[in-house]
């Protein structure tokens, strides 16, 4: 007779390669995901490669300028000879030429000639010109030292006892290829994982919503025998998954095919015993992830429920899948059996050629052993009939009824309108703009933390209190799930690196203010543990609580019967605008951005709790980096772009983020069900 | 009660069955049996615990207290040959949406052990029996609710049981489509097949019951003939007795509480 799980695996099967989501997952990603990635890294590092330097400014030379200099301007590549007829000074405020040379008089062939470089110290493209230009007068007078030193039988080298030079070890290669060979690793264990997602769903989760299940358990066929069918495909389609994406991924870096990834310095060429290798290491992988997700998907009642217990599980996997990317963590016997991680770094190391065999063995052997748990906790749930047909006894929470009645109570379901949440915004931000300022110049940083407090804080609980709103749904006062505050944050994990790329870009149109560099380094310095706390209480924590009441509470509580996406707009612009008051322009858009994405996960969760979570923890990143010696160098450059490792893990930290909150969250639609329901 | 003569074997017979879901008892002390040929209807309103009677029997949940026999065998003891021995539609009709209904009709067959020539000749069976020779191949996720229900019919009954199992067998169809599966509950009845149904509608059990069972919060609370029910109660129809044993019920103070 044919075995059972022959026939269930084989049903299975068909089935689910009759699946557009799953074919794509595992078809269309791999083929699609490697080149588009390489393509991206290359752009990328063009881009950075650009030369900030190299735009060019008119500049005017005046007096009695030597044709030597005035050649060396005409041949500067980054300077454009300018004729100036009357003011000079008005020449420069009105944009005619950026910095002009008044040069003097030589009275004396070996003396000293003056050179005086007028600029505009106001304006960045002045600063620029003048930098230019003075490069140019010092290359000059280079000559004519040179030549002063010659006509006197003297080496050029006489003036120049020492040559000083900056070398830069860091080749080209650091910034794209080397990078994108080290997020290899992750991207393989990310897409096999992936593979054995939505098959698992639909195999359990799946056939329990849809009923047929119960049809299934009728058939005189041992459950182990349908677990058994059930997790040899979820197992298979994730090793097939894995091998499309090695395969794609091969074809794409090692093939030369695209002429890139000689230019970017990336080598991944492999011996095929390695590859073989690799994938050997992926199949305990699949099976692992098919076994834990059909244990859980099975737990689920349904494809939603199911997506929501799965999509933490497999966030959390990652992290381990990501140590790779970081530089200096050597592979060691602790990390090979430790799950997901080993894999990672074995591939690492495979690589780059220097893999070690016993380390190899252990991952193949440990991941085995995880993969049989995991199998185990996917049987049990198939022998039980509660998990089957859902024991659902709906646990009653006491606490969460007790604070709904209380409120219920205080007050009506009233928010406020669109326009008294607006006025009430608007009031609070000509408030803080007179008031805390004013407090902030007497007081210092007390007067910060006043100001927030006092003008913000208790303004927003005075505005709920006295216009007899429900402080429940005006300030989104729900209790978060675990789920909310784990993607609030991924998201802000994410967003970090991503504001900083977004800076740097801006800077490119924008330019930095030079006192901004250094007057913002010295308020956020923290030399001692004393002087760390306060920065955080009033940097990080205060406005955490303060600021969000007022944006994430009452404009957004005040606006929630717009459309999802003008709701969020909405609370980054307000949210920008008001930051202008204390910061410079250049801040306006990565503040409203980071805005927004607040903004976005309240009203999405409806709990302000996520919303300070991510504020504070935002602050607080940045308090902590510009605290520690090693970072301060690091960032003492406001221009310099972010590591580019950090752009692509930052992008798929938020958009793991992202995806954790959609599906976690469930707000937004009760909401719409309210408002349909409500006048 | 008019005394009756039990035959040796009963094709489905309950005992005592209680089952609870946490401290809710859906089933309390079940007792009846259904003798071969004849069709049993269990008749109840929502919530009365005829779906988890009916599971308990399919070998889908497992009983609290009492027991199940199907053909002499206890459900408990050996589920496996209980469900050899049934054909249980549910009331969700769950089928696979990417498997053709000639497809799924072949896997329910290979997982009772059909194979070969024996299992493609008793699929051609079902499909003529049933009509789906026009839709075979067509995905089950895009079949009519009427087709569903008679691909569902010949997926429960290909591997031939005699015992059948229906519970509302036609939920959601149109006349026409339920007059076809009462054609065919009748002409089963006339293959000698013993079947066990539950529903809410009336004509349903005037036109195919035998016996009816009435289930009110998980207990029977009046088991006969449909005639005989009519007649004890002294309703005009059955309905009415139904409708009668239903408030009289509520009536009685201190059973209303679960
Ligand atoms: N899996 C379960 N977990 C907890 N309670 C359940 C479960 N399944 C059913 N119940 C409860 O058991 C009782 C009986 O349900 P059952 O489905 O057997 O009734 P029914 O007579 O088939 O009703 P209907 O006519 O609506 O189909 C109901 O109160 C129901 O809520
Ligand atoms: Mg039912």
């Amino acid at each position: 007779m044919t075995s059972a799980w022959w026939v269930v695996f084989r049903k299975e099967l068909r089935e689910t390669l009759r699946d557009r989501r799953t074919l794509f997952v595992m078809i269309a990603v791999p083929v699609l995901l490697y080149p588009v990635l390489l393509i991206g890294a290359e752009q990328l590092f063009l881009f950075g490669a650009r030369n900030l330097e190299g735009e060019t400014s008119p500049v005017a030379v005046v007096g009695d300028p030597p044709t030597t200099l005035l050649d060396l301007v005409d041949a500067s590549e980054t300077l454009v000879l300018t004729a100036v007829p009357g003011d000079l000074v008005e020449a420069i405020r009105s944009d005619v030429v950026t910095a002009v040379a008044v040069v003097g008089v030589a009275n004396d062939p070996d003396g000293t000639r003056e050179v005086t470089l007028l600029f505009d110290a106001a304006s960045d493209r002045s600063q620029r010109g003048r930098a230019q230009l003075s490069s140019v007068v010092g290359a000059w007078r280079d000559t004519v030292l040179v030549r002063r030193l010659r006509d006197r039988g003297l080496p050029a080298t006489f003036a120049l006892p020492v040559a000083l030079a900056d070398s830069s070890i860091a080749r080209p290669a650091d910034m794209g290829g080397y990078t994108l060979g080290r997020i290899l690793p992750l991207l393989l264990v990310m897409m096999t994982v992936l593979g054995a997602f939505y098959p698992a769903i639909d195999l359990a989760a799946g056939e329990k919503e849809r009923g047929t299940l119960e049809t299934l358990l009728t058939a005189p066929v041992p459950a182990g025998a349908i677990v058994a069918g059930k997790f040899a495909t979820v197992a298979l389609i994730g090793v097939i998954a894995a091998g499309l994406n090695l395969g794609s991924m091969l074809l794409t870096f090692q093939t030369g095919a695209l002429q890139v990834t000689q230019a970017i310095g990336l080598d991944v060429s492999m011996p095929l015993a390695a590859v073989a290798l690799i994938f050997l290491t992926l199949v305990p992988l699949a099976v692992l992830f098919g076994a834990v997700f059909l244990g859980l998907a099975v737990r689920s009642g349904s494809f939603k429920e199911a997506q929501n217990a799965l999509t933490p599980v497999y966030i959390l996997a990652l992290f381990p899948a990501m140590l790779p990317i970081f530089p200096g963590i050597d592979f060691s016997p602790l990390l090979a059996a430790t799950p997901v991680a080993g894999v990672a770094f074995f591939f690492r190391d495979l690589m780059s050629g220097d893999a070690s065999w016993g380390l190899g063995g252990l991952v193949l052997a440990s991941t085995t052993v995880y993969a049989g748990l995991a199998l185990v906790f996917a049987a049990r749930a198939f022998g039980s009939e509660r998990v089957l047909f859902g024991g659902d006894e709906t646990a009653d929470v006491p606490s969460e009824r007790w604070t709904s009645r209380w409120f219920k109570r205080a007050a009506s379901d009233r928010v406020p309108s669109r326009e008294a949440a607006l006025a009430f915004v608007a009031a609070i931000a000509v408030l803080f703009f007179f008031g805390g300022i004013r407090l902030q110049i007497a007081y210092g940083e007390t007067g910060l933390l006043a100001a927030e407090w006092l003008l913000l804080f208790v303004p927003a609980l005075l505005f709920v209190g006295v216009g007899r709103y429900d402080p429940r749904g005006t300030l989104s006062l729900r209790a978060p799930r675990t789920g909310h505050l784990l993607a609030g944050l991924l998201l802000i994990a994410g967003a970090l690196p991503m504001i900083w790329l977004i800076g740097w870009l801006q800077s490119f149109v924008l330019p930095i203010p030079y006192e901004l560099l250094e007057g913002l380094e010295e308020l956020v310095t923290a030399q001692s543990w004393g002087r760390f706390f306060w920065l955080i209480l009033i940097l990080a924590v205060t406005p955490a609580f303060c600021e969000e009441i007022v944006f994430r509470g009452v404009l957004l509580g005040g606006t929630r019967t717009l459309d999802p996406w003008r709701i969020i707009a909405l609370n980054g612009l307000v949210f920008g605008a008001f930051h202008l008051s204390f910061e410079t322009v250049i801040r306006f858009l990565p503040t409203a951005l980071l805005g927004a994405l607040i903004a976005w996960a309240v009203w999405r969760t409806g709990s302000i709790w996520v919303g300070m979570l991510m504020h504070f923890l935002n602050n607080a990143t940045i308090v902590v980096l510009t605290s520690l010696p090693a970072m301060r160098e690091f960032l003492s450059d406001p221009e310099a772009p972010p590591p580019l490792w950090l752009v692509p893990v930052g992008a798929l930290v938020l958009g793991l983020g992202m995806v954790l909150l959609d599906r976690s969250a469930t707000f937004e639609v009760e909401q719409t069900a309210h408002a349909v329901r409500g006048p | 009660m008019p005394t009756r003569h039990f035959p040796l074997v009963f094709m489905i017979n309950f005992s005592a069955l209680s089952k609870r879901y946490g401290p809710l008892e859906a089933v309390r002390e079940l007792t009846f049996q259904v003798e071969p040929g004849e069709v049993y209807a269990l008749l109840g309103p929502n919530g009365a615990g005829k779906t988890t009677a009916l599971r308990c029997l399919a070998t889908l949940l497992k009983p609290s207290s009492g027991s199940a026999y199907v053909c002499g065998v206890d459900v408990s003891v050996d589920p496996l040959g209980a469900r050899r021995r049934i054909a249980f539609l549910s009331s969700s009709m769950g089928l696979y949406q990417r498997l053709s209904a000639k497809e799924l009709v072949t896997y329910f067959g290979r997982l009772h052990g059909l194979k070969g020539v024996v299992l493609s000749r008793r699929v051609d069976e079902m499909v003529e029996l049933f009509a789906i020779g026009d839709f075979s191949g067509r995905l089950c996720g895009k079949l009519s609710t009427g087709q569903r229900q008679r691909v569902s019919l010949a997926r429960a009954l290909v591997h031939d049981p005699p015992v059948l199992i229906l519970d509302e067998p036609t939920l959601g169809l149109d006349v026409l489509s339920g007059r076809t599966i009462h054609d065919f509950i009748v002409q089963e009845r006339g293959r000698g097949k013993t079947i066990l149904l539950s529903t809410h509608q009336m004509e349903e059990v005037d036109l195919l019951a035998d016996r009816v069972g009435i289930m009110r919060r998980g207990e029977l609370v009046a088991e006969g003939s449909p005639t005989e029910l009519v007649q004890r109660l002294g309703a005009p129809n059955l309905a009415r007795a139904f409708l009668a044993l239903m408030s009289d019920w509520a009536l009685v103070p201190g059973t209303g509480q679960a």
